[in-house]
C-alpha cells in the first residue's frame, strides 16, 4: 500500500478492470469429504484489481474453496490457473510464494510465540539461523505505516481478538499478498476497526491488489465487492457484478425458497411477569490479563423476558455472562438466581436446576466435535446421571434433529463432519431443551448464515414466548440484539451504561452508547 | 507427496495382513543381514507363534488387562505411562496378602481374591498420586508417572531388602515363596491361570459397560477430546481427570497380582531386574488399538504371539551368537519393533490415500 | 574438602553430560511436537554402536560419530512418518523402542564375543588431568547454542510453531515436515552422541542390555526440567549426582542402597512442582501438539 493513498478518499463505487487477465482461475475444482461434495467443478475467475465476494449459505463450501486456493487443501480434480499458468499448489507455503495469504476468522498466529516470530515464519527472505529481532524494524514502520500500533516483542496471548486480527493482516502486507483470502476475517470485528477493514480493502483493490472475500453479511458484501459469486452446496450457483446485485438477486440464489423467511423485523414482544429470574448486584469480575472487565454491574431479568446487551467485544460481556455461569470467579458482588444466592455455587448447580447456555465459539466451548451428536447431547448433567439410559436420549435427538432441520446422515455422525451452521443447530437445540427457566447466551448466532440465524432467533423467541423462559443475550451484532430483545443494556468498559425497552430504543443513541 | 482422506474407507482386513506382512518380511531381513538367520527358521517361529493360544495365553491375559488399563486414561487423553508403577504396587500388595495375613490359611479362595482386589487399589492409589497434580496444578502426568515407576520399584526394593525379605531363600534377595493355596490354578492346556480368565472377562466387559453406558464413561470420553464441553456443561474438570487415571491404575494393578499367584510367586531382588515390563509393553497394545476396545484383545493377542515367537527362535535355533544371548530377548524385540512399525504406519492407508503431486 | 568436590566434579562428568544430551536432544525434538517414546531403545542402540565400532576400531570419535549418525537417521524416520504420515506418535515411538533394543543385542554380541576373545575397547578416561572439563564446556556450549536456536532464531520460532499447533503453523508458512525433521535429526545426534559418552567415558563395559532404562531416565530429566536447555543441566546435575554417588550416600547415612536409588526420581517431581506454582509454569509447559496427529485436511475449529 503506498503512502500517498492514506488520504486519498476510499471510492467504493470503482468499476471492475474490465479486458484483465484474470490473476487466479479454478476450472473443474472439486473436493470430496467423507459423506459430502464439498466443491462440486468449480468455475471461478478473479480478476487482478477486484474485491471478489464469495458468498453462501452454511455448509456451501466457501472455506474448503480458500482453503484450496491457500494449498491447505488438495483438490480431488481440476485445476488452479495462477497468471496464466497451471499451478499445483500443495501447502500453504507455495501459496504465500504465489503472493496467496489467507486471513481466517479464527487467528491463525500462535499464542505462545511473540508478533515479530510469528510474522517472520513466512519471510522467505530471512534464513532460518536469523535471530528474530532482525524483523522487528520492518515490523514497526510498516504497522505504523497501516496505523496498527503493535509492539513486535510481545507474546500473541496478550492481545485481544481485534489486536490478533490486525497481526494477521499486518502479515499479509508484509508477506507482500497480491491476494489476499479473507475467510469472515472481519466479520467479528468492533464496527470502527470493520470500517477501517473495509477501506483497508478498497484502496488494496484500486491499487492493483486482489480480495476474495467471505462474509454472511450481505450488505457489506455489496459494498465493498466489484463481483460476486455465490456457491450452493458446492457448486457455483450465479456470478453477479456489482451493478446487477440486488439483496433479493442474491439471497434467492443463497437461499433458494428459504429467502423467503429472512427478515428484520423484530420478533413479538415478550408479556414479562412480575418474578425476577435473574439478578445481579454490583458484580465485579476480573478480566483474563488482570484488572477488572465488569465493574459494578447490576442487572434484572425478569420470568419471561429477552435481556440484550449491546457492547462492542470487549467491553466485559465475555467475563459478565461466565460470571453468570459460574465459570469466572466473582470478586465482588451476588447474583442471585430464581430466589437462591448463586455466587458461590458452582456450574452444575445452574446446569441442573434449568439454566442453558451457549458460550461464545460455539464449537471450540459448547461441543465436542470428535463425538457423535447423540453424545453431544447426552454429555449435560440432566441427561447423564449415573447410567446413561441411551434409547431416551437417541429419541430426543432424533426429536431435536426433526425439529431444528439438522442436517446429518444420522444421530451418530461425529459433529466434525457437520458445516458450521448445524454444528451450531446441535447445541442450541440442546440449549433450548435444558433451558426450562433461563438461557445464558453471548452470540449466539455468530457464524451462521442469515437464514439459519434469524432461524435460530426465533426457535429462541417462540421458547421464551411459550415456556415463559427468561433469557439474557449479549451479542455484538446490533441487529441480532434489536430483533430478539425485549430490553437493551447496553455494556461500555466494564459497566452498564443504558437499559432501554427495545421497542423505543434508538439504534444512534445504543451505537453512541456502545463505543463513547 | 500430499496425504487425503478417503471418502470412503478400504475394507478393514486387507491393510493389518498386509501391514503384518511387510513387517515380517523385514524382520526377516533384518535378523538375515545382522545374524545370518535362516529365513525358514524365523517364518516357523512365527507360524509357531500365532498358532500356539496355549502357549501364549498368559502374555496375552496380562496385555490385554494392561491394555484396558491404559485404554481408559488415553481415552480421556490422559497418557498414563505408568502402568508399569501400578503394575509393581499391585504386586507389592498382593505379597504382602500373601505372605503376611492368615488369610490364605483360612480361606484360599477368598485370599486369591483379596490379593487380585488390593493389588487394584494399590494401583489406584499409585494413580491417584500422579492425578491429583495433574488435576490441580497441571503437572504434566507423562513425566509423573514414569518417574512414579521407578520410585514404586525401589519402593518395593527397600521392602525386599529389609523386612520382607525371606527366611527360606539361602542366599538369594527375595520374599519367601507364596503359600501354595493362593499360587493361582492354571486352566490345564494353557499358561494362563483360571483367575487371570476370569479377572479378563470381567474388566473386559466392565470398561465396555463403563465407557459405553455410563455417564462417567462418556466424561471420560470428551475429557479427550474436549474438556471446555465438561466445564460449560458444569463438569469438573479435575474430578473427571482424577477419575480417569485412578480407574487406570486400578486395572493395571491387578495385573501385579495375577504375576505374582500365577507366574513368579515371589518378588525378587532388585524388582526391576525382574518386571515382565507389562507396564510398557501395554502401552504399545493400547496404541495399536487405535483406543478400540474390542481391538485390545486382538493388538494384545499380535504382540504376545511375537513374543513366543522369538522365544521359540531362540530354541530352534540355539545359541547362535554364543552363549550371550539370552532368552531370545533381542530377536523378540527386532520383531515386535519391526513388524509393528511397518503395521503403524501402513494402518493409516486404509483411511487415508496418499497422492503424489508432480510441480510444473 | 577441597580435594572430595574436584573429585566429585570430575567423577560426575561423563554420566552428566551423557544425561543432559540425551535430554536436551529430547527436549529439541518433542519442542517440535514429535513424542519421543523410541529414546530408550535408541540410546540402548547407541550405546551398543558406540561400543562395537570402538571395539572394531578403535577410534572414540569414530565410534561417537557412528552412534550420532545412526541415532539421527532414527530422528528422521520418526519425524517423517508421524508428521507425513497421521499416525500414532505412540505406537511409532514404542515400536522403534524395541526395535532398537533388539538391533542393540545384535550390533553389541559379536563385539562382545570379540571382546571376550581378547580385543580391547577404546575409551575416553574423564580425568584430573583435564579431560573432564571439556565434558563441562561442550555441555555448557550445547546448552547456550540450543537455548539460542529455539528462543531466538526463526527456526527455534518455527520449531516452537510446530510444536504448538502444526496447522496454524503450516499456515503461516512453516514447512512442518522440514522442521520436524530438522528438530528430530539434531535431537537424536544428540541422544546418539550421549549414548556414546554414557559408553566411553562412563560405564566402559557392555553387555547384553546396557544402556537400557537409561533413555527413560534422559527423558525424565529432560520433562522435569520443561525441556529447557539450561534448566536441564541442573536436573542432569541432580541425577549425574545420584546416579555416581547414591551408594555411597546411602552408606553414609546408613539408609538402604534403594533410598539412594530413588532420591533422583524423587527430586525432579520436587522440581516439576515447583516449577508449577512458579512463573516458569508457561514457559515449561508441554507443547500443546505433543504427540497430536496431524492431518492437514482434518477439520479445525
Ligand atoms: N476438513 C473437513 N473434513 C470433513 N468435512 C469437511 C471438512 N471441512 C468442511 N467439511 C464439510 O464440507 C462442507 C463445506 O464446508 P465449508 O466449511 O467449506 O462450508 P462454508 O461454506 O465455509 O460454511 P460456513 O459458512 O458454515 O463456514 C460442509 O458440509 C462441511 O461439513
Ligand atoms: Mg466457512
Amino acid at each position: 500500500m503506498a503512502a500517498e493513498a492514506n488520504n486519498a478518499k476510499p471510492t467504493f463505487l470503482s468499476p471492475p478492470q474490465e479486458g484483465k487477465k484474470p490473476i487466479v482461475s479454478l476450472r473443474g475444482i472439486t473436493k470430496r469429504f467423507p459423506g459430502v461434495i464439498a466443491l462440486d467443478h468449480i468455475d471461478l475467475d478473479i480478476y487482478p484489481g477486484t474485491v471478489h465476494a464469495l458468498l453462501g449459505e452454511n455448509g456451501a463450501g466457501k472455506s474448503t474453496l480458500v482453503k484450496v486456493l491457500y494449498g491447505i487443501y488438495t483438490p480431488d480434480e481440476g485445476e488452479i490457473i495462477i497468471n496464466g499458468r497451471p499451478t499445483r499448489l500443495t501447502s500453504p507455503a507455495d501459496a504465500i510464494n504465489m503472493g496467496i495469504v489467507m486471513v481466517s476468522q479464527s487467528p491463525q498466529i500462535i499464542d505462545t510465540l511473540t508478533v515479530a516470530e510469528n510474522i517472520i515464519l513466512g519471510l522467505e527472505k530471512y534464513n532460518h539461523f536469523v535471530p528474530v529481532t532482525k524483523v522487528y524494524k520492518t515490523i514497526r514502520e510498516e504497522s505504523k505505516r497501516v496505523g496498527i500500533k503493535i509492539d513486535p516483542g510481545i507474546e500473541v496471548w496478550r492481545l485481544s481478538y481485534t489486536q490478533k486480527q490486525l497481526v494477521e493482516i499486518l502479515r499479509a502486507i508484509l508477506l507482500g499478498a497480491k491476494v489476499l483470502l479473507l475467510d469472515e476475517a472481519i466479520t467479528y470485528l468492533p464496527i470502527e476497526e470493520k470500517q477501517r477493514f473495509y477501506k483497508f480493502i478498497r484502496r488494496f483493490a484500486d491499487e492493483g491488489g486482489t480480495v476474495v472475500l467471505i462474509t454472511h453479511k450481505i450488505y457489506e458484501a455489496m459494498d465493498v465487492a466489484d463481483k460476486i459469486t455465490v456457491l450452493r452446496r458446492g457448486k457455483v450457483a450465479g456470478h453477479l457484478d456489482r451493478k446487477e446485485a440486488t439483496i433479493e438477486k442474491i439471497r434467492a440464489l443463497m437461499f433458494g425458497e428459504r429467502s423467503a423467511e429472512i427478515t428484520y423485523e423484530r420478533l413479538p414482544t415478550a408479556q414479562p411477569e412480575p418474578k425476577t429470574i435473574l439478578e445481579v448486584k454490583d458484580l465485579w469480575v476480573m478480566g483474563d490479563f488482570g484488572g477488572y472487565a465488569v465493574q459494578g454491574v447490576s442487572l434484572e431479568v425478569k420470568k419471561g423476558e429477552v435481556l440484550g446487551i449491546a457492547g462492542v467485544a470487549g467491553n466485559g460481556q465475555k467475563e459478565l455472562i461466565q460470571a453468570i455461569m459460574r465459570l469466572r470467579p466473582v470478586m465482588k458482588g451476588r447474583i442471585i438466581y430464581n430466589g437462591e444466592d448463586i455466587t458461590r455455587k458452582t456450574t452444575y448447580y445452574l446446569r441442573v436446576n434449568g439454566v442453558g447456555y451457549i458460550p461464545d465459539l460455539p464449537a471450540k466451548y459448547g461441543v465436542s466435535i470428535e463425538n457423535s451428536i447423540i453424545e453431544n447431547i447426552a454429555v449435560l448433567p440432566v441427561y447423564s446421571r449415573g447410567i446413561i439410559n441411551w434409547d431416551k436420549i437417541r429419541e430426543l435427538t432424533l426429536k431435536l434433529i426433526k425439529e431444528f432441520e439438522i442436517k446429518t446422515p444420522s444421530p451418530d455422525t461425529p459433529v466434525k463432519f457437520l458445516s458450521g451452521g448445524n454444528i451450531m443447530k446441535v447445541l442450541v437445540a440442546r440449549e433450548l431443551t435444558v433451558a426450562t427457566n433461563l438461557l445464558v447466551a453471548y452470540n449466539p448466532t455468530r457464524a451462521l448464515d442469515e437464514a439459519t440465524a434469524i432461524k435460530v432467533r426465533k426457535i429462541i423467541k417462540e421458547k421464551v414466548l411459550k415456556n415463559k423462559v427468561s433469557a439474557i443475550i449479549a451479542s455484538e451484532d446490533l441487529d441480532e440484539i434489536f430483533q430478539i430483545s425485549d430490553r437493551i443494556a447496553v455494556m461500555n468498559s466494564g459497566k452498564i451504561v443504558g437499559v432501554f425497552p427495545a421497542d423505543k430504543a434508538k439504534r444512534e443513541e445504543i451505537e453512541h452508547l456502545m463505543v463513547m | 507427496m500430499v496425504i487425503v482422506r478417503r471418502v470412503k474407507p478400504l475394507p478393514y482386513w486387507i491393510i493389518p495382513i498386509i501391514a503384518l506382512l511387510a513387517g515380517i518380511a523385514i524382520s526377516v531381513i533384518i535378523l538375515y543381514v545382522l545374524m545370518g538367520a535362516s529365513p525358514a527358521a524365523v517364518l516357523s517361529a512365527i507360524v509357531y507363534g500365532f498358532t500356539r493360544p496355549g502357549v501364549v495365553a498368559k502374555t496375552f491375559v496380562a496385555l490385554t488387562i494392561v491394555g484396558i488399563a491404559l485404554l481408559v486414561s488415553f481415552k480421556g487423553s490422559i497418557w498414563n505411562i505408568g502402568g508399569e508403577g501400578q503394575i509393581t504396587f499391585g504386586l507389592m500388595a498382593a505379597t504382602w496378602v500373601a505372605l503376611f495375613t492368615a488369610l490364605p490359611y483360612i480361606n484360599p479362595g477368598l485370599a486369591q481374591v483379596s490379593m487380585i482386589l488390593l493389588a487394584m487399589v494399590a494401583g489406584g492409589i499409585w494413580a491417584l498420586l500422579a492425578a491429583l497434580p495433574r488435576a490441580y496444578l497441571g503437572l504434566d502426568e507423562v513425566p509423573v508417572t514414569l518417574i512414579m515407576n521407578y520410585i514404586a520399584y525401589y519402593i518395593v526394593d527397600i521392602l525386599v531388602r529389609g523386612p520382607w525379605l525371606g527366611k527360606h531363600v539361602y542366599n538369594y534377595i527375595r520374599t519367601d515363596t507364596i503359600p501354595a493355596q493362593v499360587m493361582f490354578p492354571q486352566v490345564p492346556g494353557t499358561t494362563m491361570t483360571w483367575d487371570g480368565l476370569f479377572l479378563l472377562i470381567i474388566l473386559f466387559v466392565g470398561v465396555w459397560y463403563l465407557l459405553r453406558n455410563t455417564s462417567i464413561g462418556l466424561r471420560i470420553r470428551i475429557l479427550g477430546n474436549n474438556p471446555n464441553l465438561l466445564r460449560s456443561s458444569g463438569i469438573s474438570v479435575p474430578l473427571m481427570i482424577i477419575v480417569a487415571l485412578t480407574i487406570s491404575g486400578f486395572i493395571a494393578g491387578s495385573v501385579g497380582a495375577l504375576y505374582l499367584g500365577g507366574d513368579v510367586y515371589r518378588i525378587s531382588y532388585p524388582v526391576e531386574a525382574h518386571t515382565a515390563n507389562y507396564g510398557y509393553t501395554g502401552i504399545l497394545v493400547a496404541w495399536l488399538s487405535m483406543l478400540e476396545l474390542i481391538a485390545v484383545p486382538i493388538a494384545a493377542y499380535i504382540v504376545s504371539a511375537l513374543y513366543t515367537a522369538g522365544i521359540q527362535y531362540q530354541i530352534l535355533v540355539g545359541g547362535h551368537l554364543g552363549q550371550l544371548l539370552t532368552a531370545g530377548s533381542a530377536i523378540v524385540d527386532v520383531f515386535i519393533g519391526s513388524i509393528l512399525l511397518m503395521y503403524t504406519i501402513l494402518i493409516t492407508i486404509s483411511e487415508y490415500k496418499i497422492k503424489i503431486i508432480v510441480k510444473r | 574438602m577441597f580435594e572430595s568436590i574436584a573429585s566429585f566434579i570430575v567423577g560426575v562428568s561423563a554420566i552428566f553430560l551423557a544425561y543432559y544430551l540425551a535430554a536436551v536432544g529430547h527436549g529439541l525434538m518433542e519442542k517440535s511436537g514429535v513424542l519421543n517414546l523410541a529414546i530408550d531403545g535408541v540410546f540402548t542402540l547407541g550405546v551398543a554402536i558406540a561400543f562395537a565400532v570402538s571395539v572394531y576400531t578403535f577410534s572414540v570419535p569414530l565410534a561417537t560419530f557412528i552412534a550420532m549418525i545412526v541415532a539421527a537417521l532414527f530422528g528422521l524416520m520418526l519425524a517423517f512418518i508421524t508428521t507425513k504420515l497421521p499416525i500414532s506418535h505412540g505406537a511409532a515411538g514404542l515400536s522403534t523402542m524395541f526395535l532398537g533394543y533388539g538391533l542393540a543385542a545384535l550390533v553389541g554380541l559379536p563385539a562382545r564375543q570379540l571382546q571376550i576373545n581378547g580385543r580391547s575397547l577404546a575409551t575416553i578416561q574423564p580425568s584430573l588431568g583435564g579431560t573432564w572439563i571439556w565434558f563441562y564446556v561442550v555441555a555448557f556450549v550445547v546448552a547456550i547454542g540450543i537455548w539460542y536456536l529455539v528462543e531466538k532464531t526463526k527456526i527455534g520460532a518455527a520449531i516452537r510453531a510446530a510444536g504448538e499447533n502444526p496447522a496454524s503453523a503450516e499456515a503461516l508458512g512453516v514447512n512442518v515436515l522440514a522442521v520436524r525433521l530438522f528438530a528430530s535429526g539434531v535431537g537424536y545426534a544428540l541422544i546418539g552422541i550421549g549414548a556414546a559418552v554414557f559408553e566411553l567415558a562412563y560405564t566402559q563395559v557392555w553387555s547384553q542390555g546396557a544402556g537400557m532404562g537409561y533413555g527413560w531416565i534422559a527423558f525424565a530429566i529432560s520433562l522435569s526440567a520443561g525441556r529447557h536447555p539450561i534448566l536441564i543441566l541442573i536436573s542432569a546435575m541432580i541425577f549425574a549426582a545420584l546416579d555416581k554417588y547414591r551408594f555411597l550416600i546411602a552408606a553414609t547415612y546408613n539408609l538402604p542402597p534403594d533410598v539412594g536409588k530413588m532420591l533422583p526420581f524423587v527430586a525432579a517431581i520436587a522440581a516439576m512442582i515447583i516449577f508449577m506454582v512458579t512463573p516458569l509454569k508457561r514457559k515449561l509447559a508441554p507443547p500443546k501438539s505433543l504427540g497430536k496427529i496431524y492431518f492437514r485436511e482434518e477439520r479445525t475449529v
